[in-house]
């Protein structure tokens, strides 16, 4: 883990002198992530994958404003976290969100189905966030001072949006997670 | 510890402080619905788990385009190095030029310009009037000194004069003393040597 947090910064510094390709190494090793987080926010393959493209735009673009390197993760998912919801609230207000059945996108699922979409329809009665509290601590394992941070709020706020949601998820997987 | 609290939670996200972890530790040897609760927990975290992370659709990658890479003013700022040696240049360059060159008089403006003759003129007046109380001062102290000196010179002759003229009064006194002893001794001489 150190070592690759090592790796990361050097990438970081030599695609701050402009060496794309160092860049490019670095985003080969975030995009699925990445990807991943801004999917289970805006619930579109699409979409997420602009957005994917976006964060990564525009995380090069602001780079040199990074301080601490060492707080590459949080920064980038910060810019995710703006970026989606700039999106979601483009789209739609918040109240009127409803997401789309993901059943219905393409691409193979390597679990069974009616506990994906169980999960999936638990993740989708979340209020937005407190779907991305469990996805950032469940699914992206960030700390919750890391969680602060990306979501610009105290700490005590992202354990109560976190435990909340998943007191409601404990209740509604319930019969499928025995 | 309360069965209440989120304790068991941190404890679960093993975020707890370890003071937190040992009390709650302790509390599950006891307490039989919070062992219960941290299994819903984990049933729940492990049913979470069955949702995977999808393939990214396509790859993300930049191709190096000036109008992505950063301009020569940002690579030379964020370049500490580089930074440094560029303000020891100008460093230099400005002691050279301001060698070479030499502080230039700029005219003043008009309105500066009669101020700075009214100042003058006050204070050539200032001067000359300090000037003339110096000298008027200079010349009384020197008056002063010569009188002084003069009357110390008056006196000393006045005192030499008396002490010469006590003297050849001295002398004289003595010399007609003398002349009357010597007179009278020839006078006795010649009237007893006559009358024997």
């Amino acid at each position: 883990m150190i070592f690759r947090e090592v790796e990361d910064r050097d990438l970081i510094e030599q695609a701050r002198r402009g060496k794309v390709e160092a860049y490019n190494l670095l985003i080969s090793r975030w995009e699925k992530r990445v990807f991943n987080y801004v999917l289970r926010l805006v619930n579109h393959r699409e979409d997420a994958m602009d957005l994917t493209q976006d964060v990564f735009l525009k995380a090069y673009q602001h780079l040199p404003k990074l301080e601490d390197v060492s707080r590459f993760a949080p920064w980038l998912y910060r810019i995710a976290h703006n970026e989606a919801y700039s999106l979601m609230r483009k789209n739609r207000p918040e109240s009127e969100l409803e997401f789309e059945p993901r059943s219905s996108e393409p691409g193979a699922r390597m679990f069974p189905i009616e506990l994906s979409l169980a999960v999936d329809g638990a993740l989708n009665r979340l209020t937005s966030d407190q779907r991305e509290a469990v996805v950032l601590k469940v699914y992206q394992g960030f700390k919750f001072e890391e969680m602060a941070e990306i979501l610009s709020c105290p700490v005590s706020t992202v354990k109560s949006r976190l435990y909340t949601a998943l007191d409601l998820l404990k209740d509604a997987l319930a019969p499928v997670a025995q | 510890m309360s069965c209440e609290s989120n304790d068991l939670k941190d404890y679960y996200f093993g975020e707890a402080e370890p003071g937190a972890r040992q009390r709650v530790e302790s509390h599950l040897e006891t307490c039989g619905a919070c062992r219960d609760e941290l299994s819903r927990l984990q049933l729940t975290h492990a049913a979470l788990g069955a949702l995977r992370d999808e393939e990214i659709p396509r790859r993300i990658a930049f191709v190096s385009d000036k109008v992505f890479s950063p301009r020569w003013y940002q690579r030379l700022w964020h370049s500490g190095p580089q930074l440094g040696f560029l303000s020891a240049s100008m460093l230099a360059c400005a002691i050279l030029v301001h060698a070479f060159a030499g502080p230039r008089p700029v005219a003043p403006p008009a309105s500066i310009v009669t101020a700075a003759v009214v100042d003058q003129a006050a204070i050539e007046r200032e001067v000359g009037k300090r000037i003339d109380l110096a000298v008027t001062r200079a010349v009384a102290h020197s008056e002063q000194r010569q009188q002084k000196k003069t009357v110390e010179l008056l006196q000393a002759a006045d005192r030499k004069y008396e002490l010469d003229r006590q003297s050849t009064l001295q002398a004289v006194t003595a010399s007609a003393d003398y002349m009357k002893r010597a007179l009278n001794r020839d006078y006795a001489l010649n009237n007893f040597g006559s009358g024997q």
